[in-house]
């Protein structure tokens, strides 16, 4: 479907017009058809008393003036001849126009039969579509002969009928624009409560005013929506807890390997509390998604990365930054860092070493994180976005981790505005490309 | 002040039995005097009877939280404060700082480096806190145009912009501001930046610094911020002022 015909708006529009245009077609022709009629009757009622009276006045004078007489009352449509015999022929074109006039002639002219009126086309000039020829026999075996213009198609005011057939869908088009817009803004408030539901901390209640429908769903809107709130808030507190509390055994355990002899035997403890207390993080922090309590604020991107990529190599990994153009962007420092830092993580982990190019453009900052590992196989690609999604290779299980890390990543950078995509390199390995707007709309 | 006579006292206040024993051995192995309390009451019976020179803080007491207990510390005294968090929530890092912490750390912290930062608090409060406790007042340093918050941990350039720095990066930026047209030698630089202990031990200093300058100075046309200073260490060339 094409996209102007999406709205309810122009739906209804179109509906309506369509309606307005059949009634009005109806209408018109029955109206037309009457109007013709009546004043096809009217006419040739007319017709014929002017053909008789033509008659009776050539009838009463000698056939030396007769043609003189005919010729004078001649005038407008109609052009009189008299002549010993009859001119015209049955037929031709205009005999179909003006064979009804034979009845109003025998009505009118009491002493006319049916052989006394011939009604078609002049004998020497049968085939001109516009002239009819009416022969009218006088008593003295003479006749009377009117030349009459057949009616070409009626010039009737055309103009006039499509002038208020447009007016008429102008009207039904600014009309539905109107009622529509007006039926749908209690949609449109739904629509965006829906939004800021979903972005948002504070609560967006729809007014439950308008009409019934609009009530009740609004009604319902906001009852699902404190539904929603309850679910999500039950949900983040108890995970917060559990995550809260296993924190205070892991610092006693903490400090509990700081006092170990066994100096092997503390690096391990170390090591493994540290993987435990990253889950914990990721998961808080996948818990939290993207969320807007941190401000938006102008960074220096490149200097953030710089921080990742320092203390990525200062754990021995191979990792390279080259950023070019500004590197200033609006955003969320503690939220990027953390999903940039979570992809740089993975590059590292998975794809052995880690190269990370940035580019800005005029609106737009592309980050792109190009790794040397297996990649993803192609029918995994989708799914690696999804929450507790691991590849199943033997490298995983030593790497730890839930399989959040590209969740929350894809959270921040489409709460940013942005996106993020994965691809594998035609050389091998995979390559992350994230694109950032460099100023992030405030409106979601 | 006890810092002088070389043992610094610590007073622990933490609700968890044994997070406090062993926080509190832990202190104690590494030279200082520990005192511990289990809450609000159990510390101010402490300070009533003596004072210290730092305290650690939980966040989460029973009774009174460390929030309020830190706010009502700040009223009577300038004695350090470092918060322990678990919740590591920007939120309550920035609400631990304004309500008059030096420093916070966040469960399950790395026993060295809240070690290290309790080094930290203390030889700044040792050398710059006249008798009234200046030290504490200093929330921000600035100099061409940049500002180095103490309070949210954070470095805007003149534009306005922030720099992310590394933990590392931080301490050494605040070592030079703290003593800005001084030669700093290498040992001073290093100890200023031992509150990320696995990653500063390991590297140089001059890795560190080098790091630093690249984030804030403009180009290599103009005169570098932190001079070289040959066989000595650094020196922090521009004006700071302190807010």
């Amino acid at each position: 479907m094409k996209r102007w015909f999406d709205t309810l708006a122009a739906r209804t529009v179109l509906l309506m017009l369509i309606g307005v245009g059949i009634v009005h077609l109806a209408s018109l022709y029955a109206y037309q058809h009457a109007l013709d009629r009546e004043m096809s009757l009217a006419n040739e009622a007319r017709l014929a008393d002017r053909l008789l009276t033509i008659r009776r006045a050539v009838m009463r004078v000698v056939p030396a003036e007769r043609e003189s007489v005919a010729h004078e009352l001649s005038g407008g449509p109609v052009e009189a001849h008299w002549s010993a015999t009859e001119r015209a022929r049955p037929g031709g074109p205009g005999a179909e126009v003006w064979q009804s006039l034979r009845a109003h002639l025998k009505e009118q002219g009491a002493d006319l039969v049916d052989d006394d009126i011939i009604i078609g086309a002049n004998r020497k000039s049968e085939t001109d579509p516009h002239l009819a020829m009416i022969s009218l026999r006088l008593p003295d075996q003479s006749w009377t002969n009117v030349t009459l213009f057949a009616p070409a198609a009626r010039p009737q005011s055309t103009h006039g009928t499509w002038l208020s057939t447009s007016l008429m869908a102008l009207g039904v088009v600014g009309i539905s624009v109107l009622v529509i817009g007006w039926m749908t803004k209690p949609l449109r408030r739904f629509a965006s409560a829906a939004r800021e539901l979903y972005h948002g901390t504070d609560r967006v209640e729809v007014p439950e005013t308008g009409p019934r429908e609009i009530r009740d769903a609004a009604v319902a809107f906001n009852e699902m929506q404190a539904r929603i709130r309850k679910l999500v808030s039950a949900r983040t507190q108890t995970l917060a807890a559990v995550s809260h509390d296993l924190k205070t055994p892991l610092t006693r355990m903490r400090l509990r390997a700081e006092a170990l002899k066994d100096q092997a035997q503390a690096k391990g403890l170390v090591a493994d509390i540290r993987d435990m207390e990253r889950m914990l993080d990721q998961t808080l922090a996948h818990l939290r998604g993207d969320r807007k309590d941190e401000a938006t604020r102008p960074l220096d991107l490149a200097a953030l990365l710089t921080t990742l990529v320092d203390q990525a190599s200062d754990q021995g990994a191979k990792i390279s930054l080259s950023a070019t153009g500004a590197t200033v962007i609006d955003g969320r420092s503690l939220s990027l860092k953390r999903a940039f830092g979570n992809l740089i993580d993975n590059a590292i982990k998975y794809g052995i070493n880690a190269e990370i190019m940035m580019k800005s453009e005029q609106e737009l900052v592309t980050v792109t994180i190009a790794d040397q590992g297996p990649g993803i196989p192609e029918d995994r690609m989708a799914d690696m976005f999804e929450p507790f999604t691991r590849l199943e290779t033997s490298r995983s299980q030593e790497t730890g981790g839930f399989g959040l890390g590209l969740s929350i990543a894809r959270d921040v950078v489409e709460g940013h505005g942005g996106r993020i995509l994965l691809a594998n390199r035609s050389e091998g390995g995979l390559l992350v490309t994230v694109q950032l707007p460099r100023k992030v709309s405030l409106s979601g | 002040m006890e810092q002088d006579k070389g043992v610094a006292s610590i007073l622990v206040v933490d609700d968890d039995n044994d997070i406090r024993m062993l926080l509190a051995s832990f202190l104690e192995a590494h030279g200082f005097s520990v005192a511990k309390a289990r809450d609000g009451a159990e510390m101010r019976a402490h300070l009533d009877k003596r004072s210290f020179d730092l305290c650690i803080l939980d966040l989460m007491l029973p009774g009174q939280d460390g929030i309020e207990l830190c706010r009502q510390l700040r009223q009577g005294s300038t004695m350090p404060i470092i918060m322990l968090t678990a919740r590591a929530e920007e939120a309550d890092r920035i609400v631990g700082l304004e309500i008059g912490a030096d420093d916070y750390v966040t469960k399950p912290f790395n026993p060295r480096e809240l070690l290290a930062r309790v080094r930290a608090v203390l030889r700044r409060t040792g050398s710059l806190a006249p008798a009234d406790g200046g030290a504490r007042s200093i929330r921000a340093y600035q100099f061409e145009g940049w500002t180095l918050s103490l309070e949210r941990r954070e470095l805007t350039d003149p534009a306005g912009v922030l720099v992310d720095l590394s933990t590392g990066e931080f301490d050494l930026l605040q070592a030079f501001l703290e003593a800005p047209n001084r030669v700093l030698t290498r040992e001073h630089l290093l100890d200023a930046a031992r509150s990320q202990p696995d990653a500063v031990f390991d590297r140089a200093i001059d890795v560190q610094v080098s790091r630093l300058r690249k984030k804030i100075e403009p180009g290599e046309s103009s005169s570098p911020l932190i001079r070289t200073v040959r066989g000595a260490g650094y020196m922090f060339v521009p004006k700071v002022t302190r807010a």
